[in-house]
């Protein structure tokens, strides 16, 4: 039985260094490799679990906890993974709030603004490589976004129903 | 600060509600909504959804918000829940959408975590073919949530280049995010310094 104290610190750093997303590769190194903890067959699971689940994509981390340790380790690991960043994040807004009408900070915010719409295009593209792969993904992905940008729908039924077209289709 | 009552319309949604200013339950009960439809992700673009409609927040104080949150460490989803509920509610506002955006995905991963480690291989075809078309979805969610970022730094002084430089540095080259910050942030510092023309 692994440690929960080690295995609770272990989460925490891989939360802080997930830096803009996740960081499977060091996920990896660091369960599978290092500790041992879980095997390489659990982590490629979780991970498309985790993909699927209502929430944020990494909640991987609470079915590698679950592998690990049980219930406590699920916990443990979620706990690791989410607690300090959301803190870390709450902080930062509310201090940036504070001194918003400062001038650096209105020319930081103004630097910010071009950078964050590079990140999340980079993101798209780096997404659009694992996930478009063939004509059909394609034709999904752009019938999706034409979808969601024209009309109203709830994102959640587009997402289950290009699922059940992925199924159907077998992409 | 002011934004929460100077919400402009966005063009593509109606305000359906612009109500008083959220309670940190309303903020529990808005991302436990966001994390029910985050399946196979876009949680940054369900937030987005849900605070323009109910008239919560502009279109620049969540792209600003949502970048802030691409800067801090960690899971960004999760990161953005605890700053909109600081934003909005404060200290416990951001407790509330964290705990919000999590529980949803933390007891379903729980249950089929026990079903699933109970049964030897993988995931059936299947269900990765059913993952895989979700996936290409959850890209056009990203999409829809990238644009009108996007649409807000183009407006400001070299804000173009910067935001194509930076894609093509991390999306094209695959460059580390710290050089590629220091230097784009740099950059947009030197543009926009105070004392600077306007």
């Amino acid at each position: 039985m692994t440690d929960l104290w080690e295995f609770f610190l272990a989460f925490v750093r891989l939360g802080l260094i997930s830096f803009g997303g996740t960081n499977v590769a060091e996920i990896e190194r660091v369960l599978v490799l290092h500790h041992g903890w879980i095997d390489a067959r659990t982590l490629a699971n979780g991970f498309a679990l985790g993909q699927l689940m209502p929430g944020p994509n990494m909640l991987a981390v609470t079915h590698y906890g679950y592998a690990a340790a049980g219930l406590p380790g699920a916990l443990t690991a979620t706990l690791g993974f989410y607690g300090p960043t959301a803190l870390v994040s709450a902080a930062a807004v509310l201090i940036w709030q504070r001194h918003s009408a400062h001038p650096w900070v209105i020319a930081f915010r103004n630097a910010l603004l071009p950078f964050g719409g590079g990140v999340i295009l980079a993101g798209a593209l780096v997404l659009a490589r694992t996930s478009v792969t063939s004509l059909p993904a394609a034709l999904l992905a752009g019938a999706a976004f034409l979808l969601l940008w024209r009309t109203r729908v709830n994102s959640a039924v587009v997402v289950l129903g290009a699922a059940v077209l992925g199924a159907l289709l077998g992409l | 600060m002011t934004q929460a009552e100077a919400a402009l319309p966005p063009e593509d949604e109606p305000i359906t509600s612009a109500q008083a200013a959220p309670t940190p339950l309303s903020l529990a009960r808005l991302f436990v909504g966001v994390a029910l439809s985050g399946i196979g992700g876009g949680l940054p673009a369900h937030t987005r959804r849900a605070l323009l409609s109910r008239g919560w927040m502009t279109e620049e104080a969540f792209a600003e918000t949502f970048t802030l949150a691409q800067l801090t460490p960690g899971p960004n989803a999760v990161n953005l829940a605890a700053m909109v509920g600081a934003r909005l509610a404060g200290r416990m506002g951001a407790l509330a959408s964290v705990l919000g955006v999590l529980t949803p995905g933390l007891l379903a991963m729980l249950v089929v975590s026990v079903v699933t480690l109970g049964q030897p291989g993988g995931l059936p075809p299947l269900l990765q073919s059913a993952l895989k078309g979700a996936a290409c979805a959850a890209l056009a969610v990203l999409l829809t949530a990238a644009l009108p970022v996007v649409r807000v730094g183009w407006g400001l002084r070299g804000g173009p280049a910067v935001t194509v430089l930076v894609f093509l540095a991390l999306g094209v080259l695959r460059l580390d995010l710290l050089p590629v910050l220091l230097v784009g942030l740099g950059a947009g510092l030197l543009i926009h310094r105070p004392g600077g023309k306007p």
